[in-house]
C-alpha cells in the first residue's frame, strides 16, 4: 500500500520535471529551439530522470536491506539468545516476534521479552516507513531542482538521456544472465551435495534404481541405490521413439507444404499443423494414458504380446505427434530457405519434382533439418507431461519399447512432490538428474544452432 | 515456388510511335527454309493469372544458328524462351496458349513429357547456380536422372568431354571432387553450361547468362558460345546489344510483351525497319 503511494508521488513528481525541463529549456533561448543543443523534449526527460531514477535506486535499496537491519536491531533487543544458537532456532525467533507483532497473540505472548521485542519490531517498522516516505519525496525534490537547474542550452541532454538508455537496456539484461547463472548454480550445488553422499560413478554408471530411504533409523528399508543409468536408457528409449515418429512424418510434411501444396492448401495445412504445437502437453498426457496406451495394449494382446498398460511405445509416439511441428515447421523453412535457381536448374535438366527433392533440396537442406531435428530431439528428451502422465514409475533397464520404463523428468517429478526433506539422497537425486538433463539438452542446442548457423551462411 | 512478376515494364519514349499492343505488325525480313526451322513458334500467348505477358509471338528459329531476343526489362523475352522448354510450368497461375513446334512436334501439347523435351534442351540461368555438390557430381546429374553412361567409365567419360567443351577440363582436373559453388563466377557459368551439354541436347536456352560475370568471363561464354553454335541451337536472351551483335546470327526485339521486330543480326542493328527497333538501338529507351 504505502509503496503504490510512493510511486505515485515519484511518478507524478518525475512527470511534473518533465514538463518543468522542457518548459524551463525552452524558456533559456526565449522560445527559438534550433538554439538548443537537444530537443526540448530531451530536457524534459533529463529533468525527469533526475527527480525519478535516484528515488527508485533508494527505494530498491531499501527494500533489500530494511529487513537484514529490522532483524538486527530486534534480535540485539532479545537479551537471552544463546550466541551459538543456529541459524534455524534465530529465525523461529524473529517469526514468532513478528507473528506476535501482527497479531497480539501467539507464542510468548506471555514472555515480557518477546512482548517487548514485539513492540519495538512494530516501532521500528513505522519508523522505518516513515523516513523512507520522506527519504524519497526530498530525494525526488532534490533530484528534480538539481535537474532543472543544470538545463541550459549548452545542456547535452540527449547525450545523457541515451546514456541511460543504454544501462537500462544492461540492466536488462544482466538479470537475465544472473537469473540463468542462478538457476544453473543451485543445481550444480544441489547436485554436488548429493554427490557428497552418493558416489559419482555410483549414480553416473550404477545399473539400479531405487531412491527408497530409511526415514527413520529402526525402519526396515533399503539402503536405496541411485544408478541413473535405467532412468536415462527410459528416456532415450522414449525419445528415440518419439524421433522415429516425428522425423518422417514432419520432413515428409514439410516437402508436401513447401514444394507440393498449392497455395491454398498451404495456407490452410500449415497453420493447422503449428497448432499441434499449441496444444498443452498435459492434454497430450492423458491422451496418451488413456487412449493410446489402452489400444497399444489391446493390439498386443490380439497379437499374443505382453504389453504392459504404461509401455514406452504409447508415451513415445504421443510424444512423436507432439514434436511434429518442431520438426516440419523448422525444415520448412530451411527447404523454402533453397533458392529457387537451384530448383531451376534441376528442372531445366529434366528433373522430376521427386527427383529435384531428393537429390538437390534435401542435400541443399541438410544441415539445416538436422538443426531442427536435434531441437525437437532437446525437446522430446526434457519433456514431462506426457512421460508422467502415460510413462512408467519403474526404472526398467530394458529396449522393449513394450515395457514400462520411466524417464528422468518422471523420476525427479516423484522425488520431489510432497512433503521432502531438503537433505535427504532421495530428493538430491533429482538435482543430480536435472543436472544431467540440462547438460544433454544444452549440448544438442548448442550443436543444433551451430549447425544451423553454418547452414545460414551458404546463401546469404 | 515465387511467381515472377512482370511488372516492370518500361514506359516508352513519347516520341517513338507504338502501335496498340494487341496487334502485332510483325516486322520480319527474315527468310528460313522450312527444312531448317528448329522451333516454329505460332501465336504464343502467356498469361501469368490475370497479367497478359506475350501477345501472340510469331517466331522461327533455325537450326544450328545463334538467335539472340533482345528488348527492355520486363518485355516478355524471358517469358518466350521459358516457353521453350516449358518451365514455364513450374509457376503458379502462369498458361501459355498457342503451337510451338519442334522438329514438327508441338511441345505445348499435354502429351509431351516435359523430361524427355527438356532433355533434348538445356538451359542456362541468368545467375550461376551449380548444385551444392562436386563439380563431377554437378556435370553428372544430367546423364543420371536420363539413365545415360551406365558405368563409372562411361561418366566419366560423359563428364570430361562436357567440361572439355566449355573449356573447364584443364582448370578443374584435379579437383572434380570439390564442391561446384567454390568456383569463380565464371567457372561456375562455364560449369552450368557444361552441365546442360551433358545430356547432349539439341538446343541450349540461355537466359541473360553474362550478367552476373565479368568482362573476361563474358569474353569466355562469348567464345564459348560460337564454339558451341555448329553442334547446337542456341537461343540467348541478352540486355546486352553488343553481345547480341557478337553472338548471334538471328536477332529478335521484344517490347511490351510483342515481337517488333526479327531479322538478321546485321540487319536489325544496322537498318531496323521499325520506329521501336530504332529507338533502343540507339539507346532512346530501354
Amino acid at each position: 500500500m504505502q509503496t503504490t503511494i510512493f510511486t505515485f508521488t515519484v511518478l507524478l513528481l518525475a512527470f511534473i520535471g518533465y514538463y518543468m525541463g522542457r518548459s524551463r529549456a525552452v524558456a533559456t533561448v526565449s522560445g527559438d529551439v534550433r538554439k538548443l543543443h537537444s530537443l526540448p523534449r530531451h530536457y524534459g526527460y533529463f529533468v525527469a530522470l533526475w527527480c525519478g531514477v535516484p528515488a527508485l535506486v533508494l527505494c530498491v535499496l531499501w527494500m533489500l536491506f530494511e529487513p537484514y537491519i529490522v532483524n538486527t536491531l530486534v534480535l540485539s533487543g532479545v537479551p537471552n539468545i544463546d550466541p551459538d544458537a543456529s541459524s534455524a532456532v534465530i529465525a523461529r525467533i524473529l517469526s514468532d516476534v513478528k507473528f506476535l507483532a501482527a497479531n497480539g497473540v501467539g507464542r510468548g505472548a506471555d514472555d515480557p521479552v518477546m512482548v517487548a521485542a514485539a513492540e519495538h519490531y512494530t516501532h521500528l517498522k513505522t519508523v522505518g516507513t516513515a523516513s523512507l516516505a520522506v527519504a524519497i519525496i526530498a530525494f525526488s525534490i532534490l533530484g528534480l531542482v538539481i535537474g532543472s537547474r543544470r538545463v541550459g542550452a549548452d545542456l547535452k541532454a540527449r547525450n545523457q538521456v541515451e546514456g541511460l538508455i543504454r544501462w537500462v537496456l544492461l540492466a536488462s539484461s544482466v538479470i537475465a544472465i544472473l537469473t540463468t547463472i542462478g538457476i544453473v548454480g543451485s543445481l550444480l550445488f544441489e547436485a554436488i551435495r548429493f554427490f557428497g553422499k552418493v558416489p559419482f560413478t555410483d549414480f553416473l554408471f550404477g545399473l539400479e534404481w531405487s531412491p527408497q530411504i530409511a526415514l527413520r533409523k529402526d525402519q526396515v528399508a533399503s539402503q536405496g541405490s541411485f544408478g541413473a543409468v535405467p532412468i536415462f536408457a527410459g528416456t532415450m528409449l522414449i525419445s528415440f521413439i518419439a524421433l522415429c515418429v516425428a522425423v518422417p512424418v514432419g520432413l515428409l510434411s514439410a516437402i508436401y507444404m513447401s514444394e507440393y501444396a498449392t497455395p491454398k492448401v498451404r495456407a490452410i495445412g500449415k497453420p493447422m499443423l503449428e497448432i499441434l504445437a499449441g496444444i498443452p502437453t498435459v492434454v497430450y498426457g492423458f491422451f496418451a494414458a488413456l487412449v493410446v496406451a489402452p489400444t497399444i495394449r489391446g493390439f498386443g494382446e490380439a497379437w499374443g504380446l505382453d504389453v504392459s498398460s504404461e509401455s514406452a511405445l504409447a508415451a513415445g509416439l504421443v510424444m512423436g505427434i507432439m514434436i511434429i511441428p518442431f520438426v516440419s515447421s523448422l525444415s520448412d523453412d530451411v527447404i523454402r530457405a533453397v533458392p529457387q535457381a537451384l530448383r531451376d536448374g534441376s528442372y531445366a535438366l529434366g528433373g522430376t519434382k521427386s527427383e529435384t527433392v531428393t537429390q538437390v533440396i534435401l542435400p541443399a537442406a541438410l544441415p539445416g533439418i538436422v538443426g531442427g531435428v536435434m531441437l525437437a530431439a532437446s525437446r522430446a528428451i526434457g519433456e514431462t507431461m506426457i512421460v508422467v502422465m502415460a510413462a512408467g514409475l519403474t526404472a526398467n533397464l530394458t529396449a522393449n519399447p513394450l515395457q514400462a520404463v520411466t524417464t528422468a523428468t518422471v523420476q525427479m517429478v516423484t522425488l520431489l512432490v510432497g512433503d521432502q526433506e531438503f537433505d535427504s539422497p532421495k530428493t538430491l537425486a533429482a538435482f543430480a538428474l536435472g543436472l544431467v538433463l540440462f547438460c544433454v539438452t544444452l549440448c544438442l542446442n548448442v550443436v543444433a544452432l551451430r549447425v544451423v548457423a553454418k547452414y545460414r551462411e551458404k546463401y546469404d | 515456388m515465387k511467381p515472377m512478376t512482370k511488372e516492370n515494364a518500361i514506359d516508352i519514349d513519347k516520341s517513338v510511335d507504338i502501335n496498340n499492343e494487341m496487334t502485332n505488325p510483325q516486322v520480319s525480313s527474315l527468310q528460313i527454309p522450312a527444312e531448317e526451322v528448329k522451333i516454329k513458334a505460332e501465336d504464343v500467348r502467356v498469361r501469368y493469372g490475370e497479367k497478359e505477358a506475350l501477345f501472340g509471338i510469331n517466331l522461327d528459329i533455325p537450326q544450328s544458328k545463334v538467335t539472340s531476343f533482345i528488348g527492355p526489362s520486363g518485355c516478355g523475352k524471358s517469358t518466350f524462351l521459358r516457353c521453350l522448354n516449358r518451365m514455364n510450368d513450374t509457376i503458379d497461375g502462369c498458361s501459355v496458349t498457342g503451337n510451338i513446334h519442334m522438329d514438327g512436334v508441338d511441345i505445348l501439347s499435354k502429351q509431351v513429357d516435359t523430361v524427355l523435351l527438356r532433355a533434348k534442351i538445356g538451359m542456362v540461368f541468368q545467375k550461376p547456380n551449380p548444385f551444392p555438390k562436386s563439380i563431377y557430381d554437378n556435370v553428372a546429374y544430367g546423364p543420371r536422372l536420363h539413365g545415360l553412361g551406365n558405368s563409372k567409365s562411361d561418366m566419366d567419360e560423359i563428364v570430361e568431354t562436357s567440361l572439355e567443351k566449355v573449356g573447364l577440363l584443364k582448370e578443374v582436373k584435379d579437383r572434380l571432387l570439390e564442391p561446384g559453388t567454390g568456383l569463380s563466377g565464371g567457372q561456375q557459368q562455364r560449369l552450368c553450361i557444361a552441365r546442360a551439354i551433358a545430356v547432349d541436347p539439341e538446343i541450349l536456352l540461355m537466359d541473360e547468362p553474362c550478367s552476373a560475370l565479368d568482362p573476361i568471363a563474358t569474353a569466355k561464354i562469348e567464345e564459348l558460345i560460337d564454339e558451341l553454335r555448329g553442334s547446337y541451337t542456341i537461343v540467348i536472351v541478352t540486355h546486352s546489344m553488343q553481345q547480341a551483335a557478337r553472338v548471334s546470327q538471328q536477332t529478335a526485339f521484344f517490347h511490351l510483351g510483342n515481337l517488333v521486330e526479327y531479322g538478321e543480326t546485321e540487319q536489325i542493328f544496322t537498318s531496323p525497319q521499325d520506329e521501336r527497333t530504332k529507338g533502343y538501338i540507339t539507346g532512346r529507351f530501354g
